[in-house]
């Protein structure tokens, strides 16, 4: 329970971070970037609201507010709402005025200062510079980064006390508790003599009674004795079921658990691309810049393009950011449904067999065999497309391998570098 | 020339423009979407606490998870008409008892108390929509798939749903884990109608508060609403079966104190009692009761008859027919150590099968069983549940209890402390209440925690987390404890199990 209390409470937080995006993102800032202003966006106060109405501006242009401080306040078609400061600063200017309507969430309405700015120096930027995904991802990669400085220093050290506990190998690992502890100075003990004492504790800790035990205070077999009542408390008595009708003697037969989850399955997409219009370009290239340009130049560049804006892979799981930007309409601003890429096409030559006789029926889907077997088997060009047999200058086997869910993102991905790379190849390098 | 060689990765990365590169999506995001559509590695019937904490818990873990809820809400009896709307009441209606009768003595006059019933019924309602939201969003976040409607078992491998919006679908599954939770048990010859004659779920949503209010059953539950309704100026009743309150696993000593207390508070008791029938035709309820060791018949008279004796296991509209799954003699779900049904694909967790009916049991389950499909084990340690109840003071126990050792024929050591000896509770002139513990008299391991006071639903904690790691009273003993705080006790209660209270 106490998680998903914490849960709400931190989508609640998340939310409201997200209203503030710009404003919050400052914080991350060091002092040198600092010196820009900020831009102020309409702020989604509800997960409905897409549009508001500024009723009036609390703090004038110019003015100081601290954190807290209600900046303004705006109108929706439900009620009208305050927004607060959630860091100290300087109004800078007010774009969208009293009275504004209908002003989109997401949209600039005022540039802020931090304290201490000098505004009178200081640039208005831009209103793209409020790019949701852009503000969003700095703290991000910033909270990432400082992950790795700290191993640098340890190694050495790291080795040498994993080295340790592996030659002893021996229970003495754990912390002892206090009443252990405390009977060990007591009786004149060291800590060592612990790895003589067996522990009947949760997974062999050594308890108060292992060492009573151990001294002979005890009976020896008491300890054990009452781990093996724990042990037997800690499960689900299933041992006196009365089943209600059917009077079989119950208790299902155990069998093997159910095999494990299949390994992700990878299908391969492939789609052959004539190079000719490459090759010519190539050709024109040399014979007017006397620039040789190899053919990797060129699919690189038309890999990047097509890299761009792709669908999502099916089963594509947003972000939390996203998740929220949903929940509050934003995802109407930016557009959620593609994403950039990261392909990169195998190539290779079409073999001839697949090219000569026609396919009766082409195979849906690739499965685990194509994969094995390697780019053998192309799907037929969705449009028809001259074919040169053998030519590396003609028709080559561009193919992805990639998990099931993105079949349909490298498709047209293939397809974008098929374009790209047989009409105006030129334009890719010049 | 270019025929099968293949453009090695860092070659074309080096042409990419350094400035042209927004963010790449790492593919290992992608790596886990690869089973069909068709089929879910998990279907789960039940949103309730072990059926969300299920989804939630397979969909971190990459499966392909549909989660089938009937009710409209997430979270099952305990976040829409158990745990959680309850404690709104148990809280506000403490603080208005509280302003009404004991402030006066502290200092504080407050003229005018009234109570706003609507109000304090939409604080709750306010509390239960956040909560369940909250776990509509975590679906979102770990991707599981949500419908609303009835699941029921059209094959071992598939469950029809019947939408609440109309209309009927159905879902394969892998995996079906049968998490219907439980339902009321209603008292024969008295119908549930929620108006005069109500259960837990009609208990928290009453429209004004009844003059007399009878409690059938001196559970948890039935004690938690008595004392809601007592606050809130009911005449309450409570009629347990019974010569202790508190249901099972309440240490005696400590059901016996507690009574005291609630009995202190206003709250009748009529214990060893039976209820022979009911009848609710006239413009109030009567009882008809009966000492339980025969003594003279009675009738007790009331607005409003609260049943509380139980819930049971709810497997209706399952379709358990259709795949041939039997129940034990109380209704229960059979399984196996590993939450098997007798078709092993098919597992169950929560209230409808064994073990207490407890949310925070479901909870642990509901993980348990997501990692037996996963990885092939889980845990689950049943001899350290925890049970509060929220009357106040709060009752909290862990472990055993003093008659379930006597029975056993277990020695142990008994070391109490009373919370009029500690500083805090002085404090706050909250005195009542005490913490006992159980131990064993030669190796000094706890076996039992048991508490009565200000806050033992979180002070248990302690106890619990003591217990799973095998201590000793004297672990806790020796184990520092902020002062001033109403914890010194637990600790002088452990110190008086081994050794000896300093402050008593």
């Amino acid at each position: 329970m106490a998680s998903l209390t914490s849960a709400c409470r931190m989508s609640v937080r998340l939310a409201f971070r997200r209203l503030q995006r710009d404003v919050a993102a400052r914080g991350f800032r060091t002092s040198a970037t600092a010196l820009a202003a900020q831009n102020f966006t309409m702020p989604a106060l509800s997960p409905t609201m897409t549009e508001g109405n500024i009723a009036t501006w609390r703090v004038k242009e110019g003015e100081r507010f601290s954190a807290g401080d209600v900046l303004l306040e705006i109108e929706t078609d439900k009620a009208t709402m305050d927004v607060e400061a959630q860091e100290d600063g300087i109004l800078m200017k007010i774009m969208q005025g009293d009275g504004s309507k209908g002003v989109q969430v997401g949209t600039r309405i005022a540039v802020i200062a931090e304290e201490g700015d000098d505004i009178s120096s200081l640039q208005i930027p831009a209103e793209g510079n409020a790019q949701p995904t852009k503000a969003s991802e700095a703290p991000k990669t910033q909270t990432q980064e400082p992950q790795s400085p700290p191993t640098t220093a340890v190694p050495p050290a790291d080795s040498e006390i994993g080295a340790k506990p592996e030659a002893k190998k021996s229970k003495n690992t754990q912390i002892p508790l206090p009443s252990v502890h405390y009977l060990l100075k007591e009786n004149g003990l060291d800590v060592s003599v612990l790895n003589d004492i067996i522990g009947t504790g949760p997974n062999g800790r050594i308890l108060k009674g292992d060492v009573l035990a151990f001294l002979g205070k005890i009976n020896a077999s008491t300890p054990s004795e009452i781990s093996s009542r724990f042990d037997k408390a800690s499960h689900l008595d299933l041992s006196n079921i009365k089943v209600a009708k059917a009077p079989e003697p119950k208790k299902p037969a155990k069998e093997a658990a159910p095999a494990p989850p299949p390994a992700p399955v990878k299908s391969v997409v492939t789609l052959p691309v004539s190079l000719s219009a490459v090759v010519e370009a190539q050709r024109k290239i040399q014979k007017s810049l006397g620039v040789f340009l190899p053919l990797s130049t060129f699919i690189s560049r038309a890999t990047e393009i097509a890299n761009d804006e792709l669908p999502l892979p099916a089963g594509y799981q947003p972000t939390a950011d996203e998740l929220f930007n949903q929940i509050l309409g934003l995802d109407k601003v930016a557009n959620p449904k593609v994403s950039r890429g990261s392909y990169i096409p195998q190539i290779g030559a079409l073999p001839p067999s697949s090219v000569l006789q026609a396919r009766p029926a082409p195979a849906k889907r690739s499965d685990i065999i194509d994969t094995l077997a390697g780019p053998s088997k192309p799907k037929p060009a969705a449009k028809k497309t001259t074919v040169i047999p053998g030519a590396s200058t003609g028709s080559n086997i561009f193919s992805l391998q990639v998990p099931k869910a993105e079949e349909r993102r490298a498709q047209v991905f293939l397809e974008r570098v098929k374009v790209v790379l047989e009409n105006e190849p030129g334009r890719l390098v010049l | 020339m270019l025929s099968q060689r293949l453009i090695g990765r860092a070659a074309v990365k080096s042409a990419f423009k350094p400035s042209g590169l927004p963010s790449i999506v790492s593919a290992s995001r992608w790596s886990r979407m690869y089973a069909t559509e068709a089929e879910r590695d998990l279907v789960i019937i039940g949103g309730g606490v072990a059926g969300y904490v299920a989804a939630i818990k397979a969909g971190q873990e990459g499966m392909k998870v549909t989660c089938i809820e009937k009710r409209g809400a997430l979270g099952g009896t305990c976040l829409n008409v158990g745990c959680i709307p309850s404690k709104s009441l148990l809280n506000n209606s403490h603080l208005y008892h509280q302003i009404l009768h004991d402030s006066k003595h502290r200092g504080i006059e407050v003229n005018d108390v009234k109570l706003n019933l609507k109000q304090m019924m939409k604080a709750k309602e306010q509390s239960v929509a956040g909560l369940t939201k909250g776990v509509e969003f975590l679906f979102k976040k770990n991707g599981v798939q949500y419908l609303k409607g009835i699941g029921s078992f059209q094959d071992e491998h598939t469950v029809k749903v019947q939408l609440n919006d109309g209309g009927e679908t159905s879902v394969k599954g892998k995996n079906i884990l049968i998490a219907t939770g439980s339902d009321v048990t209603p008292f024969p010859g008295l119908d549930i109608d929620e108006k005069k004659v109500i259960s837990s779920t009609g208990a928290i949503s009453l429209e004004e508060v009844p003059k007399k209010l009878a409690v059938i059953g001196g559970g948890i539950i039935g004690l938690e609403m008595a004392s809601v309704w007592s606050r809130l100026g009911a005449e309450v009743t409570v009629v347990e079966f019974l010569d202790v309150i508190g249901g099972p696993g309440m240490d005696t000593e400590i059901a016996k104190n507690i009574q005291k207390i609630l009995k202190k508070q206003g709250i009748n008791f009529k214990t060893g009692t039976k209820v022979v029938s009911g009848d609710k035709t006239g413009e109030s309820v009567k009882l008809n009761v009966d000492s339980a060791k025969g003594g003279k018949p009675e009738t007790l008279d009331a607005d409003v008859v609260l049943v509380a004796i139980g819930r049971r296991p709810y497997t209706a509209n399952l379709g358990l027919e259709n795949i041939g799954l039997e129940l034990d003699e109380r209704g229960r779900v059979i399984i196996d150590s590993e939450y098997r049904t007798k078709i092993p694909h098919i597992r169950c967790v929560g209230d409808v099968t064994f073990g207490p009916m407890l949310a925070h049991k479901a909870e642990e389950e509901a993980v348990a069983v997501v990692e037996y499909i996963k990885k092939g084990y889980g845990h689950v340690n049943y001899g350290c549940i925890p049970a509060v109840m929220y009357t106040f003071p709060e009752v909290a126990w862990v472990g055993q209890s003093e008659q379930d050792l006597k029975k056993a024929g277990i020695k142990y050591r008994v070391g109490t402390f009373p919370f009029s000896a500690n500083s805090r509770a002085k404090t706050n002139l909250d005195t009542d209440g005490m913490v006992k513990m159980l131990a064993d008299p030669e190796t000094d391991r706890l076996l039992g925690i048991h508490i009565i006071g200000p806050n033992a639903g979180e002070m248990i904690a302690e106890g619990t987390l003591a217990l799973e790691y095998g201590a000793s009273s004297e672990d806790i003993a020796r184990t520092c404890h902020a002062h001033p705080t109403l914890a010194e006790a637990f600790k002088e209660a452990a110190m008086a199990t081994y050794s000896k209270p300093i402050h008593f």
